[in-house]
């Protein structure tokens, strides 16, 4: 029994969890986000001016808790993202599996693999 | 000769453009949004690790017009995200028993909906409180 059922395993449920995890953090947190990035710290609205200075930003991406939260919020956001752009695309028959893969789950491999080294980079 | 050929019902290409299967392609296009805006805080991480003048650039970008009106749209469709999502959860998750009667779906979409509100609303507070 446990010979064809190991044969069969699937790669896909890794993908629904980092799509699931995903999309469950956005819909709790990604208005709040978005109005603080996009609107309440650029405009300066209820935030010190200091808020955007280069001193506070890499400070945040140097603490390992703000390192942390940067590579769960962008790579969670980009698995997202492809996993339901990769099964949109097969539905419509787009293309080759593989080559449609590529453009969705490779993307967000790339870019968890950048926002890694970056956060490396950028240092402790 | 066993392969079996179940038969297929034609469907026109563009199947996916018409109701009702449109609704689910836009559900399914908010995915990009939500991707888009990690782009957006990717772009900020690179910035940031290549020094201060290209840190201020970016700041440069988002106190721009073009960027608000990005994030305009960046943040209506994760608002269709969140509706969304949540009409979905309580069709992806276990039947919820509270006493012996199964809890309504509309209930648990309301009920996630508004916390996941009040999520959002605790982290702007908290970023306006800590940041003061």
């Amino acid at each position: 029994m446990t010979g064809p059922a190991r044969d069969n395993r699937s790669i896909s449920p890794i993908f629904w969890l980092l799509f699931g995890a995903g999309g469950m953090l956005s819909a709790l947190f990604g208005p709040g986000l978005i109005l603080i990035t996009g609107f309440f710290a650029p405009l300066g609205v209820g935030l010190p001016e200091n808020f955007l200075s280069y001193d506070h930003a890499l400070a945040f991406a140097q603490n390992p808790v703000g390192k942390l939260a940067v590579l769960v919020v962008v790579a969670l956001f980009f698995w997202h993202g492809a996993e339901r752009l990769f099964l949109t695309l097969k539905d419509m028959k787009a293309g080759p599996s593989l080559l449609l893969k590529l453009c969705t789950y490779g993307v967000a491999a790339v870019v968890t693999a950048a926002v890694i080294a970056l956060l490396l980079a950028i240092g402790f | 000769m066993n392969e079996s050929r179940p038969y297929r019902r034609p469907a026109p290409k563009d199947w996916w453009a018409k109701a009702p299967y449109r609704a689910y392609t836009v559900r399914e296009m908010s995915g990009l949004a939500v991707a888009g805006y990690g782009a957006v805080l990717f772009a900020g991480l690179y910035s940031l690790s290549q020094g201060p003048e290209s840190w201020a650039a970016y700041v440069r970008f988002l106190q721009s017009p073009v960027s608000l009106l990005l994030h305009a749209a960046l943040l209506a469709a994760v608002l269709y995200h969140v509706k969304t999502w949540f009409q979905i959860l309580p069709k992806t998750m276990p039947k919820l028993i509270l006493g012996r009667a199964p809890v309504a779906q509309r209930t648990i979409t309301r009920v996630a909906t508004i916390f996941a509100g009040a999520c959002s609303l605790a982290l702007v507070l908290i970023t306006l409180g800590v940041a003061r």
